[in-house]
Order: C-alpha cells, then structure tokens, then sequence
C-alpha cells in the first residue's frame, strides 16, 4: 500500500499528538503512524514544566517559564532552548485544546502546583487536570485519604505517612485514611474507572465515606475516577459529598495520563488526521538528504508514506525510537547519530539527584528541530525530531518531559505547517 | 547485655551453615546459627544454580567429581522441590582441544559418572540456539537447583527439631580461655545491641568470610576470595544445563532455571568478602565467550548481572583462581592450632554442602561425644505437596502461581494456602514477573526472619522478574505497612530495594533493559519525585 500526505508523524505520545493537532490546525493533511500507545499513557498526565529552581535544586521553582528563560541562557543544549519561542504559544494551544474537549488543564498563578502522589511525595507541575489540581496543601485543614478494597496499587496508610513526614501540612491538620469497596472482586485501575462510571456505585461510596469526614477536608483518591477525559465522576463525588475530591498521580496503569492521550487522539481524529496504530515503521529511504519515504508494516502488510515533512516522535529508548547494544546507540529508523559521551550510561545510585546519562541521550537538533551532526550540518532536511528523542534533557530530575514534549511537538507541526506546497 | 547458652554455635547462613544446623539437629545437638545478613545473602544464592555432575571437575579433580555425583544423587531423593531435571550437555566447538574430550570420557567413567555421546545434528534440531558447529556432544546427569529452596529447607528442618537462627547477627569476638572456644558476642546488626552465647563449640562455616572469622580466634585461614560474576537471560534458551567440553573457563556455563538462563561465571581474585559488584567488563567477556555455544546471545534479553564470592581455600597461599581446588577442607583447630572447640570448613561448592556439613557434624559430634549417625542424606528435606493440596492452591492463586508456590514454599505451601482460602485478597498476586501471592509475602513477613523487602525478596522471589521490581516493590511496600518493621520507613526500604537490584542492572544496561530502566526512572523519578523524598 502507498500513502502521500503532506505531514507524516511517527509515534502517538504527547509530542506527536500535539504535533499532528498542530500541523492539522494549519491545514495540512496530516498521518500519523505508531506501533503503541505512546507514553503519555504512562505519566502522571500533569503538565511538567521545570520543577526546580537552577541554583537550589531541591527548591521548588515559583516561575518555571522565567526558570526556563535563565536555562536556556545558561544551557544552550537543551531542548527548552529550541523551542524557547514558542512555549507560552504551545501551552496555551495544549490548554485550549483541553478545554475545548471537556478537560480542562489548570495554571496555579503562574508557578508550580505541589501535588501529593501515591508514595505521599509531592511533585511540582505547570499544569494538571482540574481533578489533580489540589490547591495549596498549607491551607487545608484536613485531608482523608481513601483507597479501594479492590485494588492492589493504592495504600492511604502509605502516602498519609509519607504526606505527613514531607511537612508540607500544617501541624495540627487532621490526616486520616479509609479504604471503601466499589462492588469487591479485584480490579485493575482501568475497570475500576469504568464501574465508577455508575452512579450507582458512587453513591454506594459516598455512603461509605460520609461518616468519615471532618469540616474542611480534602479527599484524595487514587487516579481512577473516571474513563473517559470529559468525565464527570470526580465533580460529581465532590459534589454529592459536599468535599473537595482529588485524584493523586501513581504507577501505571493510571487514568489521567490516558484520558489525555485519548483526548488528544479524539481531537485530531476530529481535525481529519488519519491515525495507524499498530504500524511499525521499520525503516526510511533518503535521498539527496531528504527523506523521499517511509516504510512501514500494519496489519501485517507492508506501507509505504511518502510525506513532505517527517516527523520523528518516537520517544526514545523507552518508546523504541532509540535502539542500543553496549557502547552504541542509535536512532531507529533513520539510524541518525546518537551521542554517547565518554562518561558511564548510568549513575551508581537509581536515585542520584544528577539523573542517568541514558536519560539525557537522544538525537540533537538546530532551532528547526532538525537533526544534525556534530558540526552543526543538518543531516535530513524534510525531518524533525520532537519529546523524549531530543539530546540533552535530564526530565525525570529537572521534571520537564512533558513540558518540552509540548512544546516540540507544537513547534514541529507548524513548522510543518509554514511547509510551502 | 543479654546472655544465651548453647552446646554449638554456627557461625554462617549460607548452604553450609545451615546444612550443618540441620545435622546437628537431627543428632540431637543443640545449635545456634548466627548470621550477619539475611540468609542466602552471600555465595549460595549467587552462583549459576548448577547441581553439579562432577563432569566438570572429573579430569583435574577426580575426588571434587565424585563427591559431586554422589551428593547430586542424595539431593535429588532428598529435595526434589528444589531441583530441577533438566539433565545437562557437554559440548565440543572446533577449536577446543579433542584429545580432552578422550581424557574427559575416561575420567568421567571413572568417577562414576555416567555420559553419552549423543547425535550433534540430532542435538542442534531439538536445541536450535546451540552452535550450528558443535562437533562432539554428551549428556551428563548435570541438574539445575535453587540455593534459596535448599537453604530454607535446611532450616525449617533443623528448626523443627529445635534448632535455632538469628540473622543479622555478626560475630564481633570469639571467647577462649585455656586454650579452649567458650563463646560469642554478637551485635545486631539491626539495632546494635550486643549480646552473647556461651557455647561448647564454634563452627566457622563462613564462606568467604571464613578467614576473618578465624582471625577473631587469632587462627590464621587461608581463604582465597575469588569473584564469578554471572548474567541472567529472560528466556529459557535451552532445556538443558549446558557446559563447554573443555578445562573449565570463563562463560562456558549456561543453566536454564524455570522460564531463564543463567550464564556464567567469571574467576578474578578480590581483597573483600563482601565485594559482589557485577563488573561490566567481566558482563562483556561473558557474553562474548557465551557466543562460542550460542551465537545468537546478543539477541536476547538480559534481566540482570550478579557476582558472589567463591570462598577457595589453599593451606599454603600462592595459587589462586581456576588452579585451586574446589575441594573443601575441614580444619579441627585443636589439632591444627592448639585451640579446642573451634573448627573451620572451608572451600568446597554448592552441590557438596551436606557432605561438608556432614563430615564436620562428625568431627563435632566426636569431639562432643556423641554418638547419634548423620541422618541428613535419607531424611527428606521437605515433604512433598500433595496433589490434592496443589488442586486447592491453583483454585486461589491460578495454575502458574499454585505451582510455583508450591514449588518455593514446599512444607509451608499448605499453610499459604490456608490463608488464601480465609481470605481471598490473599490470592491476589503482586509480584506478576513470579507470579507471587500477597499471601506469600505476608507468610515471609511473618517468618520473624524478615527486617527488608530484600529479606522478603530472598523468601519469595518477588522483584527477581522481568521488571526487577519496579512495581510489585511500591505495591507490597503498601501491603505490608501495617507491620511494624516495615511501617513509617517507606524511602529508606524502597531506596535500598531498588538500589540492589540497580546494582545487578547497570551492568546490562542496553537493549531491552534500558528500556526498563527508562520506565524505572520515569516512575520513581518523573512520576514520584522520590529522589527529593523526605
């Protein structure tokens, strides 16, 4: 099967998704192919945009986007510092496409949101869904925690023990837990969302919590309330108890980070971007340092795209876009250079405040996003590369991944987008 | 400081130790066994899990090859649960010397092994993975077998005859007077507080730490600590033990342990006993000599490197690596030193421990004046499940995980079994990579032996799969909070799980792995913000 599109993109993750909705916006006849699901699935769902502050990095950062403007200064090789430009324009696009779709994403005055997770940690982030977007932890004056009987994933005693030690409640704040049950059985996060869907069950579990609350506390709840992104069962808990009810990030499987990905994948489905899941793009043919086609395998069947501009948001090792045997990496399908540096690929400790090496590795890029080689000289014209392939982005530690998948992604599809006929 | 009195202390928790416990229990001895870590911390559950045939050591070593086959025998009768078998081969590449392969059939015959040449072309249809060059091929009587299982049942047994364990206990003094052992002091190494055991007699049954120990008693033991690092697959390349016909080496080891390889081992002498960092060097020479029998190795996906110490023993210390024996020798410090009431077993293997622990028992019991025979090589060491309780068990854990259960828990499967039935939330299973259950892990958490989720991990094999623990470790974290030992501690018990099993997957950081890790960081770090963890 051949295909001709004006704008290819490869992998169904944040930044392909926004790319595709962006490139879409301006008119382009956009494809967009993925072997999975991509990993925004996987996140939290939140919005990260720098969580820290450069001097003090155990300091939560009041003003990311100024954060970011002193970053760029001072690293020049970061992602951030290639799509500069355009952030604040990617954000807003990212919060009306959100809105528009029945899930708003919300701001806290500029700065960071500290949101509880699952362990009892707090996590700063840019923007999150109206149900994680727990105000100022400092001001409650009580939290209970709650957990369901049916499943294995969320334990209230865990993150109140944890939330209490991190010493972000006031003193005398009451910190209590439940664990209420939807029905029995065991359930995983996702069908566990769905029965919540009834509100039949929700009332059974307003019952239960009802005798537990104290005045003024805040609920947090585990991220299952609701499957669908425009879903209402975490407003209309809140409402039946008369509380505010959150939900808090944890491991996946985890409903906020799919309801935004099926989100964005309805809204560019609806803008007329044709999406292949289930296609594996194994390799490109270059010509003339263009990419004249891509080849793919979808059901089995071989496809081949041709495409103007060639989108690479197939998400590092992780999403397989980044391949590796010991001492070599390499992009997939493109077989573009990844740098290896000369240091380790990882830190001793997991948990070493400087991050892993094998997290910062990727493919580097001009302002264009195009991929170039060590001189500078761009190696594919008609390519760009967006999200977690970029070099040089330390996310998991500077809490920036799905920041800089937003805004690469944007600036990919217009650029894609100002792509002449 | 609190005070105990015993006739013998055991100074070990590893195949031997508590091999030796179980001995002394069974002739009626009353026994101690003090540990520093958990049990199996050390050598006897960081090895290839091979019961050897004695096929390997049959050329240099006739004596090592004979005990070999004899105790792979008695193992086999007495712990079926802990060993699997898969039968192993012997393989001969081109450039491998042949003449060997003559030597080696003869001194297998001798030893009493049997071995036979099997069809190459025959060999390489039924086990593809195997070089399309192999020349000359044998089956051997070579089995796989899981030191965790055995050591446990070692000890539940020796305990159900009134035998006694403290782990994370370290011998911090050896008490003598008059030229005779007359107790211990231990510090625990969980809280620091000291306290001692009188006792009759001391066995040094250390392992690597052998040597250190005997310097406790100003007894001078020569104990070559010699590091094999190994590489564990995540498929089951072959259905049988594979080893490399030739004098042994590097990498010519493969053992396949229910659904993974082992590969291994590597031979570099080190200064600490303790020292059990995998060396990525070591991973890539492994891998590349494995190359030899399987050629399409690097295709495959790496779960994790691990290392453990070999304690050796020479009397006299200029050799070292591959050229010292793997025999053991038992030391009768009276004899030896003038010290009455100390003995020392050191060197060996794996698949000999319950010969060692029973010709130590000998001595000991002599020395004593006991008269009671060694029982260790007829009594079984765990009762066999019965069908109609492995029916029960898969009705609340599901098929794959009845069985493994049943195979990990032996004797206590009945009472796991129990629970989940009480309780069917019980029966969920929280470690999907080893399909283990939240019942499992509570019987392990109530064991009283169980201070970290690593001791919990050693028990059930929870976190020992394909994720290496990135999820079942915060979940049973969570399962486990209302215990107290493991309540209100969360960053320091999840940080130090993880960091162990970081340690064992930073050497075999590519490919798929990575990919784990980039997941592994991406919760821990992207999702829980835990490196700022309070």
């Amino acid at each position: 099967m051949n295909k001709y599109t004006d704008v290819l993109i490869i992998g169904a993750g944040l930044s392909g998704l926004m790319a595709a909705a962006k490139a879409a916006e301006l008119g382009k006849k956009v494809t967009l192919v993925a072997k999975g699901m991509g990993a925004v699935g996987l996140s939290s769902g939140c919005i990260d945009l720098w969580g820290y502050n450069l001097e003090d990095p155990n300091q939560v950062c009041q003003d990311p986007l100024a954060e970011i403007a002193r970053l760029c200064a001072v690293n020049p090789q970061h992602p951030y510092a290639r799509v500069q430009d355009v952030l604040e324009e990617s954000l807003l696009f990212f919060r009306r496409v959100c809105q528009e779709n029945g899930n708003p994403y919300l701001d806290h005055r500029g700065g960071n949101w500290l949101l509880p997770t699952a362990l009892g940690t707090l996590r700063p982030t840019y923007l999150a869904p109206a149900s994680m977007a727990v105000g100022d932890l400092q001001q409650v004056r009580g939290v209970l925690v709650v957990g369901f009987r049916e499943l294995k994933d969320f334990y209230p005693d865990v993150l109140a023990a944890n939330l209490k030690k991190s010493g972000v409640l006031q003193a005398d704040c009451p910190l209590n837990t439940l664990m209420v049950c939807a029905g029995g059985g065991e359930l995983t996060p996702n069908t566990l969302a769905h029965r919540l869907e009834n509100p039949a069950v929700v009332d059974r579990i307003v019952d239960q919590i009802k005798p537990h609350l104290l005045p003024g506390a805040v609920l947090l709840l585990p991220p299952v309330l609701g499957e669908r992104w425009d879903s209402q069962v975490a407003k209309n808990l809140a409402e039946k108890l008369g509380h505010p009810v959150y939900e808090v990030a944890n491991i996946p499987p985890a409903l906020p980070g799919q309801r935004l990905q099926q989100m964005l994948l309805h809204h560019v489905k609806g803008q007329g971007v044709e999406v292949v899941i289930g296609c594996t793009v194994n390799g490109a043919r270059v010509a003339d340092k263009r990419c004249t086609e891509v080849l793919a395998t979808g059901a089995g069947k071989p496809i081949k795209i041709s495409a103007k501009t060639v989108i690479l948001a197939t998400g590092s090792f992780l999403g397989g876009g980044l391949e590796s045997k010991p001492g070599k990496a390499w992009e997939s399908i493109f077989r573009l250079p990844v740098e290896i540096g000369h240091e380790k690929w990882s830190a001793r400790d997991f948990l070493s405040m400087a991050g892993h090496l094998f997290n910062q590795m990727g493919i580097k890029v001009n302002e264009h996003l195009r991929p170039v080689d060590k001189t500078g000289e761009v190696i594919i014209e008609n390519v760009m590369v967006t999200g977690a392939n970029l070099a040089g982005c330390n996310h998991p530690i500077e809490k920036c991944g799905n920041g800089v998948a937003v805004a690469s992604g944007y600036k990919a599809g217009k650029l894609a987008g100002e792509v002449g006929e | 400081m609190e005070t105990d009195k015993v006739q013998v202390v055991v100074i070990g928790g590893g195949a031997t130790g508590t091999g030796i416990l179980r001995d002394l229990a069974l002739r009626g001895i009353p026994a101690v066994l003090v540990e520093q870590g958990d049990l199996a911390h050390g050598t006897s559950s960081r090895f290839h899990g091979l019961l050897h045939s004695g096929a390997r050591y049959a050329v240099k070593d006739k004596e090592a090859a004979r005990e070999c086959i004899e105790e792979n025998m008695i193992l086999r009768r007495i712990a079926p649960n802990c060993v699997e078998l898969t039968g192993g081969l012997f393989v001969q590449l081109p450039e491998d010397d042949p003449q060997y392969a003559d030597r080696w059939i003869t001194a297998c015959a001798e030893a009493g092994i049997n071995c036979e040449e099997i069809d190459v072309q025959e060999l390489i249809k039924k086990n593809p993975v195997l070089s399309p060059n192999v020349t000359r091929a044998f089956k051997v009587p070579d089995c796989a077998v899981d030191g965790f299982r055995i050591l446990w049942g070692n000890v539940n047994s020796a305990r159900r005859y009134g035998a006694r364990v403290l782990t994370y206990h370290r011998v911090s003094a050896i008490h003598q007077s008059n030229g005779r052992v007359t107790g211990v002091e231990l510090i625990n190494q969980l809280n620091g507080q000291k306290r001692s055991v009188e006792c009759e007699m001391v066995i040094n049954a250390a392992g690597p730490w052998g040597g250190e120990v005997a310097a406790m008693a100003g007894l001078e033991v020569n104990v070559i600590k010699d590091k094999g690092t190994l590489v564990a697959y995540n498929h089951r390349l072959m259905s049988m033990v594979v080893n490399r016909l030739r004098p042994p080496g590097d990498g010519d080891i493969f053992v396949p342990h229910g659904t993974i390889t082992i590969l291994g081992t590597t031979s570099t002498t080190v200064d600490n006993p303790g020292c059990t960092k995998p060396g990525h060097n070591e991973v890539l020479e492994l891998i590349k000599i494995g190359q030899e029998m399987v050629p399409e190795l690097e295709s495959y996906r790496l779960i994790r490197a691990f290392a453990g110490v070999r304690p050796l023993y020479q009397e006299n210390s200029a050799a070292g690596g591959r050229s010292v024996t793997r025999n053991f020798a038992l030391l009768d410090h009276r004899q030896r030193d003038g010290l009455a009431g100390m003995v020392s077993i050191v060197g060996g293997k794996f698949t000999t421990f319950r010969l060692m622990a029973e010709k130590t028992v000998d001595l000991v019991a002599s020395q004593l004046g006991v008269n009671a025979p060694c029982r260790t090589a007829r009594e079984p060491l765990t009762a066999p499940v019965s069908e109609e309780l492995l029916e029960r068990g898969k009705k609340v854990f599901g098929v794959p995980g009845a069985k493994k259960a049943a195979e990990r828990l032996g004797d206590s499967f009945a009472q796991v079994v129990e629970q989940a039935e009480k309780n069917p939330d019980k029966g969920r299973i929280f470690c999907e990579c080893e399909v283990v259950s939240l019942a499992e892990i509570e019987h392990a958490a109530h064991s009283g032996d169980s201070f970290t989720l690593g001791d919990i991990r050693r028990k059930t094999r929870m976190g020992m799969g394909t994720c290496q623990g990135t999820f079942c470790s915060y979940r049973i974290l969570g399962a486990l909070s209302g215990y107290p030992q493991f309540a209100g501690n969360h960053r320091e018990y999840l940080t130090k799980f993880l960091q162990k099993r970081w340690k064992g997957m930073r050497p075999v950081l590519w490919g798929q792995q990575l990919r784990e890790a980039q997941l592994s960081t991406g919760i821990y770090c992207t999702l829980f913000a835990m490196e700022r963890m309070r």
